[in-house]
């Protein structure tokens, strides 16, 4: 039955799912001839001069790819529950509603990791060719507060698209505007080093909350 | 007298301050049909939400299998099927998908029921639901609880966007499978013509209230239209055995429980019958008006 479950969230999002990772790779792409272009242009030295003393950091373009592809990813999967409240058929299978919901959240967060992770595999084989370990160590930990946003943004999406309330929607995006502003207080390189491991508990800390939502349409809470 | 499959007790919702009905009781005897009816807005898709979980009475309860509606186990959940209004379903999905998709979830399915089904639309088993008629997609729907074999039908206005071809379709079937299987449904629909051939029982609802409950031949052998004139038209009183009494120039038209002796008793007093009334029996539809009036 999981399976079952599993096939439809990929029916859903498998075009997003592929269009996302493209995206992703072209968005790489972009950066990588731009980095190489600098290389010939000023110089190698120049470059460790701006990344080691002052502190820049060369893939701030990435900065909100992650929270874009998280919003869309959560739209692509629970738009097409919400319209016609078709949620209702989900919620009949023979299933307990913790458990389908669980499985549709899970299946996004985990659909989401997989494009990240490849992403960030790609981006840091090249760092890794080009840079010391200590520069590609420093680029994960500015890399990775912007990534989990991204699945904070798709935990926070998916609870405003499954609310079946238009006013609580409103107050669900401002909250969900608010916490993403903690993963963006300063693009400093490796400045989320020592709160990474606190802020990676924030999507997993909102996911459960699409399921009070759930809970909330069940007992026929509407505008 | 049967089992009950379903049984809704004092149920009373509200809409903010509009109510809705209060203490609404009904059951559903294992193997009947029962036609809730009622016109636009008085609460049949409210009544099936309730039924199946989806929202919350103000107060009382509804209980299928003998297990609260509003928290039913996932055994319970697997003998219910269910047709949302407007046939929905995951039009993301193509016929054979969607098949083998809620295969997985019925230990009963019976795939040769939806294909056979299927057969009849001719239609590519690769087509994607999101681009079929609604007539298609209403046949889409209908295979699908057919091969869930389903002990219980809830199937909220079937007819809804339905061509008289597609309308007649889903009755013949659902009816046929219905009686051949001594299936229990539960069906709401608002064009009255179809559920006169599938029903056994019908609940008529107006607004805020039940009309009347009966199964459908007691209540067509029982309720009548008399017409007649008469001199004082305005002193018959509609609470009174008689249902909306209408009088044009004297003539006169009622409809009633009432044998046409019994109205002629009634009505021998005071109103001045000035002829013989007419009795004339009534189709389901007619009967509905008669008892919830044409506004």
């Amino acid at each position: 039955m999981i399976r079952a479950l599993l096939f439809k969230e990929w029916k859903k999002t498998k075009w997003f799912a592929i269009g996302a990772f493209i995206a992703g790779v072209i968005l790489l792409t972009y950066l990588f001839l731009k980095l190489g272009r600098s290389f010939r242009m000023v110089g190698l030295e120049h470059l460790w001069d701006v990344i080691v003393n002052r502190d820049q950091f060369l893939f701030r373009d990435l900065k909100f790819f992650p929270p874009a592809v998280g919003f869309c990813l959560a739209l692509a999967q629970f738009v097409p529950e919400m319209v016609q409240k078709r949620i209702k058929l989900s919620l009949h299978l023979p299933l307990s509603n913790r458990k389908i919901v669980f499985t549709m959240l899970g299946f996004g967060m985990t659909l989401l990791m997989i494009i990240f992770a490849m992403h960030l595999l790609i981006l840091l084989t090249f760092s890794g060719i080009y840079f010391p370990v200590e520069i590609t160590a420093s680029m994960i930990y500015t890399l990775l507060p912007w990534y989990i946003a991204g699945l904070a943004a798709y935990a926070m999406m998916s609870w405003i698209c499954l609310e079946p309330s238009w006013k609580r929607r409103i107050f669900n995006t401002l909250i969900m505007f608010a916490s993403l502003q903690l993963f963006y207080l300063t693009d400093f390189p490796g400045a989320y080093s020592f709160v990474v491991v606190s802020v990676v508990i924030i999507p997993f800390y909102v996911l459960p909350f699409g399921y009070f939502s759930v809970q909330r349409f069940k007992v026929g809470i509407q505008d | 007298m049967q089992q009950a499959i379903v049984e809704c007790k004092n149920l009373t919702h509200y809409y903010g301050k509009r109510c809705i009905y209060e203490n609404l009781n009904f059951e559903i005897p294992k193997g009947r049909i029962l036609g809730l009816l009622g016109k636009n807005g008085t609460g049949k898709t409210t009544t099936i939400n309730i039924l199946n979980g989806y929202l919350q009475p103000r107060s009382g309860e509804c209980l299928m299998f003998g297990e609260s509606s509003a928290n039913l186990s996932p055994e319970t959940k697997q003998k219910v099927g269910l047709l949302i209004e407007g046939h929905v379903q995951y039009s993301f999905m193509n016929i054979s998908e969607i098949e083998k998709f809620y295969s997985a979830f019925y230990p009963k399915w019976r795939k040769d029921a939806y294909y056979e089904l299927m057969k009849l639309l001719k239609i590519d088993p690769k087509q994607k639901i999101s681009r079929m008629s609604c007539g298609q997609r209403s046949q889409v729907a209908l295979g699908l609880i057919l091969a869930q074999d389903p002990e219980l039908l809830i199937l909220d206005d079937f007819s809804m966007g339905l061509d008289p071809g597609y309308r007649m379709l889903f009755v013949d079937y659902l009816s046929e499978y219905a009686k051949a299987e001594n299936k229990t449904v539960f069906v709401t629909s608002h064009i009255i013509q179809d559920m006169e051939r599938l029903i056994d029982d019908c609940l008529i609802m107006d607004y805020g209230r039940i009309v009347m409950q009966k199964p459908v031949s007691e209540l067509l052998e029982s309720f009548k239209r008399y017409r007649f004139t008469c001199e004082k038209p305005e002193l018959l009183d509609n609470s009174n055995h008689i249902y909306n009494s209408v009088s044009i120039k004297g003539k006169t038209e009622l409809y009633s429980l009432l044998s046409k002796n019994e109205l002629e008793k009634l009505l021998s007093g005071n109103v001045k019958v000035t002829n013989s009334i007419q009795e004339e029996s009534l189709s389901l539809e007619e009967a509905f008006i008669g008892l919830t009036g044409k506004y």
